[in-house]
């Protein structure tokens, strides 16, 4: 939401939107793992909020689901990439 | 106490033989028959891999089950996980009418698609025979 749309620097600044207020979800299950993978990072880590553009009430319900998948061993807790 | 509708899920240790795998299983339907509650679903997923190394072990028997039973047989479920050793993880969570919710649509298959598959129009060579 720019105040000045016009501002040379901020034109470009664009906010995400949340990816599950747009497709209406009630529940984040921990269970698609396809889905979590999508927010955390190669080393297993949750994506903060400013780079997935996740809106609060989600990322609440988003680190809940991670860190459940993570006990069954569906999720890794740390992955270790070969660098 | 009331009855409640909760998610189960738990790992069975995969070094077992089938039949033995099926006897553990039948052990957590034992106590939950045993508290009269009525299952609604079980998917039993198969030997999946761990994302990490559990007691030595790097897969596990994954089974899924939705029922909904008396508060207290949760207690005496959990003394059964952890008193028997071959089960190597588990997890029970109560729903609420939001988490239903979600289990009712998912029964019905029409989940909201959080990133939609968009299939691209790959170029497909038209052979000419």
């Amino acid at each position: 939401m720019l105040k000045n749309p016009a501002h040379p620097k901020k034109a470009t600044l664009r906010d995400k939107e949340c990816a599950f207020s747009k497709a209406g979800v009630e529940y984040i299950d921990y269970k698609d793992v396809d889905t979590l993978k999508r927010f955390i990072n190669d080393q297993g880590k949750i994506l903060p909020r400013r780079v997935t553009g996740t809106s609060a009430k989600y990322q609440r319900q988003l680190a809940k689901a991670v860190k459940r998948a993570r006990h069954l061993g569906l999720l890794p807790f740390v992955s270790e990439n070969l660098r | 106490m009331a009855k409640n509708f909760y998610e189960l899920t738990y790992v069975v240790n995969p070094v077992l033989e089938e039949d033995q795998v099926q006897k553990e299983i039948k052990k957590v339907d034992d106590v939950l028959s045993k508290h009269k509650a009525d299952v609604d679903q079980k998917e039993e997923w198969g030997i999946q891999r761990l994302a990490y190394e559990m007691d030595g072990k790097n897969s596990g028997y994954f089974v899924n089950t939705y029922f909904e039973v008396d508060g207290k047989a949760i207690e005496e479920l959990e003394r059964m996980f952890r008193i028997e050793d071959n089960f190597i993880r588990h997890l029970v969570i109560k729903y609420d009418n939001k988490m239903k919710r979600h289990y009712e649509k998912k029964k019905k298959g029409e989940l909201p698609e959080v990133f939609p598959v968009v299939e691209e129009p790959e170029e497909t060579q038209v052979p000419e025979s």
